[in-house]
C-alpha cells in the first residue's frame, strides 16, 4: 500500500497531537496524586500533633488529679494506721476515690498504697462492670514488686511517675484487667518528707485516645508505639502489644521511614506514605509524632501516628482520572481532525500544482495554478507559470525552426521553387488525386538551351540571374495550384493537374517557350535564352512518377534533337513546331 | 511506571521460578529464625539438587498447630525443644532416626551424644531428635556490689538481696525454679502437696524480688536503673550480652543444682517424603561452619562445641511439666500479689 504525504503527514500531526494531549494528561494526573498525598500528609502531621498535645494535657489533669488526692490529710491518716483498719479516714479517702472515678470514665483504678507492708494496697476502688467496687481485707494485694509502686516510692513529694503502657494482667483488677492501661502515681509523703505510701490510676488507654480521637475524621485510624517501637495501638488490634504474646510487631518496620524518630532524637515528626505494594501491605499515608513520655530525665517517649490510606486520599484522583482520561480522548480526537485538516490545506495546492504539471507535460496546456496565494505555495505556483510560459515560447521557436528547415529541405535555395524531392512528393501526391478523380495531369519537363555557354562565358553570377528569372517567369505562367519545380541545373518542371482536356497544353507550350525566350538584362547585356520542352501525360504516358518524369524528360530530349526551341508531346497531342517554325 | 515494569519482571522471574521448581525434590523444613538462613539453605540446595521449602515458627504453639495439621505430613523434618519433641513422640508426628545416617552426630559434644541422658529424645530405645542449639539460664550478678559469686538457686531467696532480685515473669519456670530450691526430686512433676510449698516459696521469691521482667530489655532497665544486683536469666547468654552492651559490670554463674536449659533438637517427621534427604538436612545442620554460623549470627550456643562451664556442670533440660495450666492461673495469682492467706484458699 502506497501512503501519501497526505496520509503520513496526518498521522503524524495526529500522533503528536494524542501524544501531547496524553502527556499532558499523565502528568496533570500524577502532579495533583502528588499533591493531594502532600496536603494529605501535611493534615495528618499537623492533627497527630494536635493529638499529641491532648494526649500531653490529659496526663497532665490526670495528674493533677492524683497529686490532689495524695495531698488529701486521709491519705497520710489511712497509711499511719495498721491495715485494715484505716477506718473512717479510709472511708473518707474512699468517697473521694469514688468520686473522682465517677467523673473519669476512663480511669479503671484508684489505690492508695503502702511503702511497707510489701507494698500492701490499703484503700482500692475498681470500676467493674456495674460501677465502682471497693476492694477490701484478704482481696487487698501486695504490689511492692511492680515498678510503679517502688519507682514512684523513689520520688520526691509532688513528682509524677508514669509508667510503661501495658495490658494490666494482675488478676483480680476487674473492669482494667487484660486492658491496655496507664499509671500515673505519685507519692504519699509525711511531715517529714517521708513517703510513706503511693496513690495510683490505672487510666483506660483506649478510653484516653477514644475521647481524643473523637475530634478527628473517622476515616483516621491511629498508631500509638513505646519508644522500643512496639505497637500500642494500630488498627488492626491483632498487632497491638504483640511483645505481650511474645512476638513484637514494631512501627518501623511497618513504616521504615518512621524509623527515624527511634534513632534520630532531633526529629519530632515524620510524614510517610506507603504504596500498596510495600509496609503495612496497603497504601496510607501517614504522619507519625514524638511525644515525650513520663519523666523528661529519662529520655522517654511514645510516637503517636495517624493515617489515611491512599485509596481515600486519592479518591478525588479517581473522577479526576476519569476526566483527564476523557479530556485526553476528546482532544485526541480534536487532534486527528485537526491533523486532517491541517494536511488537507497543505497537500491542495500541492495537488493542484502536480495536476498542472501533469496537464502541461501532457499536451503543453497551462492548467488552473493556485496564483493568488501569498505563501510558499503561491511562489512555487508562480515559478511554475513562469516557467510554463518560458517552455511554450521556446517550443514556438523550435517549430518555425523546424518549418524552415523543412522548406529549406523541399524548395530550391536560389529560385524558391520546390525542389526534386517536393516535386516527386507532389507528383505522387496529384497522380494519386487524379486517379481518384478521372482526371489527368500533364508534366512539361523545361531544360534550357546552352546554358551551360552562358555559365562558362558569362560567369556563374549571370547564369543564376537567368536560372531566377526563369524561374519567376515560369512562376507567372501558371495557376496557384500548379507546381514549378527545379530540378537542378538549367533543368525546370511543370506540373499542372486537375485537366480535363489536354487540347490547351499545345498553347500553354508555346506560351512557356515564348515567355523564356523574352531577353533577360543582364549588366549591360541583353541574353536571350530558348528552351526545349518535353511535355507527358498521367494516365496515359506512365503509371508512376519516375516513369512520368522519364516520359517527359525523353519528349524534351526529342525536343532538343529537332534543334532545340521547341516542344514535344511523348505521345499526343503530337509534336508542338519549333519556335518560328 | 515503574511498579509496572517491577509488576512485569517479578511475573517474568516468578515464572521462570515455577518451571524451574517444578522439576526437583522438595524438602519442607519447619524451624525457628536464625536456623535455616537463606545463603546456607542455597548451599544444601545446589548440593543435593533440591529444592528446600523453610517455614519459620516463632512460638511453640504456631509449632504445635503446623506439625499437627495432617499429622506431620506437610513437613520433612522439624526443629523443636526437648519438651515439645516429647510432646510429638507421644503424638506420633515423629519417625525414629537411623544415626547412621547422620554422621556428624559423631563430632558433636559429649554431653550431646548420651541422648539417653536428655529426657524426651529416645523412646523404647529408639533415637527421635538429635540436639541442635541450647541455652541455659544462669545467675547473673552485679560484681560491684556481690562480693560472693552466687552459686545456687536458692540465693535469689537470700534476704541479703531483699529488694534487689529482679526475676522473670513467667509461671513454668518459676515453679521448677521453687521445686529446686525446695531441692525437690523432680521439679518438672510437682505433686499437690508440692504447690502447696512451692506457693509459698514463690511468694518468699516474690517479697524478696525487686520486680519481674517479660523482655530482655525490661530486665537490663531494673537491674541498671532500678537497682537489682542478682538476676535471673531466662534468656541466657543473651542477656549477659545485653547488659555487658549497656556497661554493666557482670558475672554469670550456672546454679550448682543444675541450670533450667532449653534444647532445640532436629528431628524427622513420621510423614516425611524421603527420610535419608530429611536425615542429610540434619547431618548438614551439624557441619561446623553451618553450627559456627548459628552461634556467630544468633548467639546461641552449638552442640559441636563444648558447653561454657565444663562437660561437668549439671544441666536440667527442660521437660513438659505436670500442669502448665495450674502453674499459670498460681503463679498469674501470686505475681498480682495475692497475699498467702488469699492464696491458702481456692480461687
Amino acid at each position: 500500500m502506497h501512503f501519501g504525504l497526505r496520509f503520513k503527514f496526518g498521522v503524524f500531526l495526529a500522533a503528536f497531537g494524542i501524544l501531547a494531549s496524553g502527556l499532558t494528561g499523565y502528568y496533570f494526573y500524577s502532579a495533583s496524586r502528588t499533591l493531594l498525598v502532600r496536603v494529605a500528609e501535611s493534615d495528618l502531621s499537623t492533627a497527630s500533633q494536635v493529638l499529641g498535645r491532648g494526649f500531653s494535657t490529659t496526663l497532665d489533669e490526670v495528674a493533677r488529679d492524683v497529686r490532689f488526692l495524695a495531698a488529701l490529710p486521709e491519705a497520710v491518716q489511712a497509711l499511719a494506721s495498721k491495715p485494715g483498719g484505716e477506718g473512717e479516714a479510709g472511708q473518707r479517702l474512699a468517697e473521694s476515690f469514688a468520686a473522682m472515678l465517677a467523673v473519669h470514665p476512663e480511669y479503671f483504678q484508684l489505690r492508695l498504697i503502702a511503702a511497707d507492708q510489701h507494698g500492701l494496697e490499703r484503700v482500692r476502688l475498681d470500676r467493674d462492670g456495674r460501677g465502682v467496687t471497693r476492694v477490701t481485707g484478704a482481696d487487698l494485694q501486695e504490689k511492692g514488686h511492680y515498678p510503679y509502686v517502688f519507682r514512684t516510692l523513689r520520688q520526691g513529694p509532688g513528682e509524677i511517675h508514669v509508667s510503661r503502657i501495658a495490658i494490666n494482667h494482675e488478676a483480680g483488677a476487674h473492669a482494667g484487667q487484660e486492658r491496655p492501661t496507664l499509671r500515673l502515681a505519685t507519692p504519699v509523703s509525711s511531715q517529714g518528707g517521708r513517703n510513706l505510701g503511693l496513690v495510683v490510676v490505672n487510666v483506660d488507654l483506649e478510653g484516653v485516645f477514644r475521647l481524643l480521637q473523637a475530634d478527628l475524621p473517622s476515616s483516621y485510624q491511629l498508631y500509638l508505639a513505646n519508644e522500643w517501637g512496639d505497637f500500642l495501638i494500630h488498627p488492626d488490634a491483632g498487632l497491638a502489644f504483640g511483645f505481650d504474646r511474645g512476638r513484637r510487631y514494631l512501627l518501623p518496620d511497618s513504616f521504615p521511614q518512621a524509623g527515624r524518630l527511634f534513632e534520630d532524637r532531633g526529629r519530632h515528626t515524620v510524614v510517610t506514605s506507603t504504596e500498596p505494594d510495600q509496609g503495612e501491605g496497603k497504601g496510607l499515608v501517614a504522619a507519625f509524632h514524638r511525644l515525650p513520655f513520663g519523666e523528661t530525665a529519662d529520655g522517654r517517649f511514645v510516637v503517636l501516628g495517624l493515617s489515611q490510606s491512599l485509596d481515600r486520599v486519592l479518591g478525588e484522583t479517581r473522577a479526576l482520572a476519569i476526566r483527564t482520561i476523557q479530556f485526553v480522548v476528546l482532544f485526541s480526537l480534536l487532534a486527528v481532525l485537526l491533523s486532517w485538516l491541517v494536511s488537507r490545506l497543505t497537500t491542495r495546492p500541492l495537488n493542484m500544482i502536480v495536476e498542472a504539471v501533469k496537464g502541461f507535460s501532457r499536451e503543453h496546456a497551462v492548467g488552473e495554478l493556485p496564483l493568488s496565494r501569498k505563501d510558499e505555495f503561491g511562489l512555487l505556483a508562480h515559478t511554475f507559470n513562469d516557467m510554463q510560459i518560458e517552455i511554450k515560447a521556446h517550443l514556438a521557436q523550435l517549430d518555425e525552426n523546424r518549418r524552415q528547415l523543412d522548406h529549406l529541405a523541399r524548395h530550391d535555395p536560389l529560385t524558391g521553387l520546390a525542389n526534386r524531392m517536393q516535386m516527386f512528393e507532389t507528383l505522387e501526391h496529384e497522380m494519386a488525386a487524379m486517379r481518384r478523380a478521372g482526371r489527368r495531369l500533364a508534366l512539361f519537363f523545361i531544360d534550357l538551351d546552352r546554358f551551360k555557354e552562358i555559365n562558362d562565358s558569362l560567369g556563374h553570377a549571370v547564369g543564376d540571374e537567368v536560372l531566377r528569372v526563369s524561374a519567376r517567369r515560369l512562376k507567372g505562367l501558371v495557376r496557384e495550384v500548379d507546381t514549378v519545380a527545379r530540378l537542378g541545373g538549367d533543368e525546370f518542371m511543370l506540373l499542372l493537374s486537375g485537366l480535363d482536356e489536354v487540347k490547351h497544353l499545345s498553347a500553354i507550350a508555346d506560351k512557356v517557350i515564348h515567355a523564356l525566350e523574352q531577353p533577360i538584362p543582364a549588366g549591360e547585356l541583353s541574353l536571350s535564352v530558348s528552351a526545349s520542352l518535353g511535355v507527358a501525360l498521367y494516365p496515359g504516358d506512365a503509371t508512376t512518377a519516375a516513369d512520368l518524369v522519364q516520359k517527359a524528360d525523353l519528349a524534351m530530349y526529342q525536343a532538343k534533337a529537332a534543334g532545340r526551341h521547341a516542344w514535344r508531346f511523348h505521345s499526343s497531342p503530337g509534336e508542338g513546331p519549333a519556335p518560328g517554325g | 511506571m515503574g511498579r509496572l515494569f517491577c509488576f512485569l519482571l517479578a511475573l517474568l522471574l516468578q515464572g521462570g521460578g515455577v518451571t524451574w521448581a517444578a522439576e526437583l525434590p522438595v524438602l519442607r523444613v519447619l524451624a525457628w529464625p536464625g536456623y535455616a538462613d537463606a545463603d546456607l539453605v542455597r548451599v544444601f540446595e545446589q548440593r543435593h539438587k533440591v529444592r528446600v521449602e523453610v517455614t519459620l515458627v516463632s512460638t511453640d504453639e504456631a509449632l504445635r498447630e503446623k506439625l499437627a495439621r495432617r499429622n506431620g505430613g506437610d513437613y520433612d523434618v522439624v526443629a523443636a525443644n526437648t519438651a515439645e519433641i516429647s510432646r510429638f513422640v507421644d503424638l506420633g508426628l515423629l519417625q525414629a532416626l537411623d544415626l547412621a545416617g547422620i554422621p556428624r552426630t559423631r563430632a558433636q559434644a559429649r554431653a550431646f551424644r548420651d541422648l539417653t541422658a536428655i529426657p524426651g529424645l529416645t523412646r523404647g530405645g529408639r533415637v527421635y531428635a538429635v540436639p541442635y542449639t541450647y541455652a541455659e539460664m544462669g545467675l547473673i550478678y552485679d560484681r560491684t556490689r556481690v562480693r560472693e559469686p552466687p552459686g545456687s538457686t536458692a540465693d535469689l531467696w537470700d534476704p541479703a538481696f531483699q529488694g534487689r532480685v529482679v526475676l522473670y515473669d513467667g509461671s513454668g519456670h518459676n515453679f521448677t525454679l521453687a521445686a529446686i530450691r525446695l531441692g525437690l526430686p523432680d521439679p518438672f512433676h510437682l505433686s499437690d502437696a508440692d504447690f502447696l510449698r512451692a506457693t509459698q516459696a514463690l511468694v518468699d521469691l516474690r517479697r524478696n524480688a525487686l520486680g519481674f521482667y517479660s523482655l530482655p530489655e525490661e530486665a537490663t532497665e531494673l537491674f541498671r536503673r532500678d537497682g537489682g544486683v542478682l538476676l535471673f536469666a531466662n534468656y541466657g547468654a543473651q542477656q549477659v550480652k545485653l547488659l555487658r552492651a549497656a556497661g554493666a559490670d557482670i558475672g554469670y554463674v550456672l546454679p550448682r543444682e543444675g541450670a533450667l536449659a532449653w534444647l532445640d533438637c532436629w528431628a524427622v517427621t513420621r510423614g516425611a517424603r524421603d527420610k535419608a534427604l530429611a536425615q542429610a538436612w540434619i547431618d548438614y545442620m551439624l557441619e561446623a561452619p553451618v553450627s559456627a554460623a548459628l552461634t556467630e549470627r544468633q548467639g546461641l550456643a552449638n552442640t559441636l562445641d563444648a558447653p561454657q562451664g565444663g562437660e561437668g556442670q549439671k544441666r536440667l533440660w527442660l521437660e513438659p511439666v505436670e500442669d502448665p495450666e495450674r502453674r499459670a492461673a498460681l503463679w498469674r495469682r501470686i505475681v498480682s500479689g495475692d497475699t498467702p492467706e488469699k492464696l491458702r484458699k481456692k480461687p
